[in-house]
């Protein structure tokens, strides 16, 4: 599979994607993304920069994307976090973004589009 | 990174400004021809104390204030700038670097230093006041560049005098309080960053911070506290509690391993990689526990990239060991 | 529709649990790491791409009966999980690459998630 940089916009356009917090810059290149629902596992390999899709919608998937350094989040299934958590993420300027896909129609649209995996 | 403190940053920029960046390029001129009294109402008009004197383009003169004053004295008021004008002109190129003017200042004693091109065309004035200016504002941009707000808090480490400074940040972690769990590690994130850390150290250590404080705040019966003690090489992150203690610490170790409740798992924790995670990130870790006594739990990230073993965060994805 | 044999030869998966039982046929699939939301959203026949490797995922496959487990990241289930999927006839099947890739490469071989 061919990767590709893909930006944030372009992302959300794929998934058909909400934005939840404040806009955020629509032109952030994302490098990687992963799918995880485990925050110790997306803490553990997810590279800085990179997009996480989870179902967590906790704020402990806000405070894994600031520690991690990750550049935003989607939320799959049509979830949508408590407003303190979308609160949290607009202070430490994290977007989220809420898709109605599932997530692996949504792992299968960005991996066609040429999202690359974050791999060892 | 080491910081570079002002004073050399000044000392480097003397050496490095070219004169054309800070000299004042719209230059008021006079002709041989004023007379004293019009160059008196220019240069009070325009605030400044002294003008190059040109004849056409070609630059013949320098007059200033001093040779004011002196024609006032005399009463010689009305004489053309042409009479009192200094002949000698101390010029230095626009392409110079800020350096050689410092030196012509000193050499010279003159008031102004004129700027020309190598065809000797002018092309601004330098004041010792236009040097300094231009160094601070290029001083301020460079610093804006490198986010000078993060290195002024690491003074802390260079100002005070000690055989050995530390910092030491402490924060309370209640027990099962879920929602506030990550805030004591945001908060020692944003301190580093403050501080000036490395990005890359900041994210080990944050990530270091943030299971230590989930393993409190999940598994401690009232909780504990995580400490940070910061010093210029090193950075140690210590997590206490008081209870219950864990029976087999090299069982704890191993991936997968977790005595969580289930229901954590639905918060995204409790999948025994927690302590794996901690142990990736960190140059090296100690975990000491007695039952019914309580754990402890240390971290230690080295800062400068030469010291230490450096274990590079993103190794050893793939099947875990058996 | 594919069956499990065949996808596990495609992406060169390997198998640790009720070998015999691969070539029943896959529906669809289906990712998520949370069992609450596996509960909710796996059908019968689906794959599941998880890298949770604990006991509770064996449970939830038997219970919806599904098609069987991919599971994630190099992640490896202890011999008390595999026993027990033995018993219960599910299939575990085991991958070094992340979940977004698997289900990425599931999707390129016509495996469908949720309509």
């Amino acid at each position: 599979m061919e990767t590709r940089i893909v930006n944030l916009k372009e992302i959300v356009g794929i998934i058909g994607g909400r934005i939840l917090t404040k806009q955020p810059k629509f032109d952030t290149e994302i490098p990687s993304c992963g799918a995880s629902d485990l925050m110790s596992d997306a803490l553990s390999f997810m590279k800085p920069g990179s997009l996480l899709l989870t179902g967590l919608v906790h704020s402990q998937s806000v405070r894994t994307a600031e520690m991690a350094g990750l550049a935003a989040i989607v939320y799959v299934r049509g979830k949508i976090p408590a407003p303190e958590v979308i609160s949290l993420a607009d202070e430490l300027s994290i977007p989220l973004i809420a898709s109605p896909y599932g997530m692996y129609e949504i792992c299968g649209r960005l991996y066609s589009a040429g999202l690359d995996p974050v791999m060892k | 990174m080491a910081q570079v403190p002002k004073f050399t940053k000044v000392q480097e920029l003397i050496y490095e400004l070219p004169i054309e960046r800070v000299m004042k390029k719209d230059v008021v001129k006079v002709t041989p021809d004023t007379s004293m009294t019009e160059l008196k109402e220019i240069l009070r008009l325009n605030r400044i104390s002294g003008v190059p004197v040109l004849e056409g383009e070609k630059l013949v003169g320098v007059i200033s204030i001093e040779d004011l004053i002196k024609a006032l004295v005399q009463g010689d008021v009305q004489a053309p700038v042409r009479k009192r004008m200094t002949t000698q002109l101390i010029t230095v190129l626009e392409s110079e670097s800020v350096v050689e003017a410092v030196k012509k200042f000193a050499q010279y004693k003159v008031g102004r230093l004129l700027v020309v091109n190598e065809q000797g065309q002018l092309r601004g004035i330098l004041t010792g006041g236009d040097i300094t200016r231009g160094l601070l504002e290029t001083i301020s941009l460079d610093y804006h560049a490198e986010e000078i707000s993060r290195y002024r808090a690491k003074h802390i480490f260079e100002d005070i005098i000690s055989d050995q400074t530390s910092l030491i940040l402490r924060y309370k972690v209640k027990a099962k309080d879920f929602k506030k769990a990550g805030n004591a590690s945001s908060k020692l994130k944003r301190a580093l960053d403050r501080l000036g850390a490395v990005p890359e150290v900041i994210r080990r250590v944050a990530i270091s911070a943030y299971e230590a404080e989930m393993n409190l705040i999940i598994h401690a019966d009232e909780g504990g506290e995580l400490t940070a003690e910061l010093q210029p090489e090193v950075i140690r992150v210590t997590a206490i509690d008081h209870g219950p203690g864990i029976p087999n610490v090299d069982q704890a170790m191993s991936p997968g391993f977790s005595t969580a409740p289930n229901w954590i798992r639905e918060l995204g924790f409790g999948a025994g990689m927690g302590l794996m995670n901690i142990k990736r990130c960190a140059d090296s870790m100690r975990l000491e526990s007695t039952v019914g006594k309580g754990t402890r739990l240390e971290i230690v990230v080295f800062l400068r990239q030469e010291s230490g073993e450096q274990q590079t965060p993103d190794e050893e994805r793939g099947p875990q060991p058996s | 529709m594919m069956s499990l044999k065949e996808i596990i030869e495609e992406l060169v998966l390997e198998t640790v649990s009720s070998v015999r039982l691969t070539n029943r046929p896959v529906a669809g699939g289906y990712a998520a790491d949370l069992l609450s939301c596996a509960m909710k959203g796996a059908k019968k026949d689906y794959l599941w791409v998880t890298l949770q490797s604990h006991l509770n995922v064996v449970a939830v496959a038997s219970l919806l009966n599904l098609a069987g487990v991919i599971i994630t990241e190099g992640n490896r289930p202890d011999p008390e999980t595999i026993a027990r999927a033995e018993e219960e006839k599910v299939a575990l099947i085991l991958t070094p690459k992340t979940t977004f890739t698997v289900v990425g490469e599931l999707t390129l071989l016509g495996v469908r998630g949720e309509p």
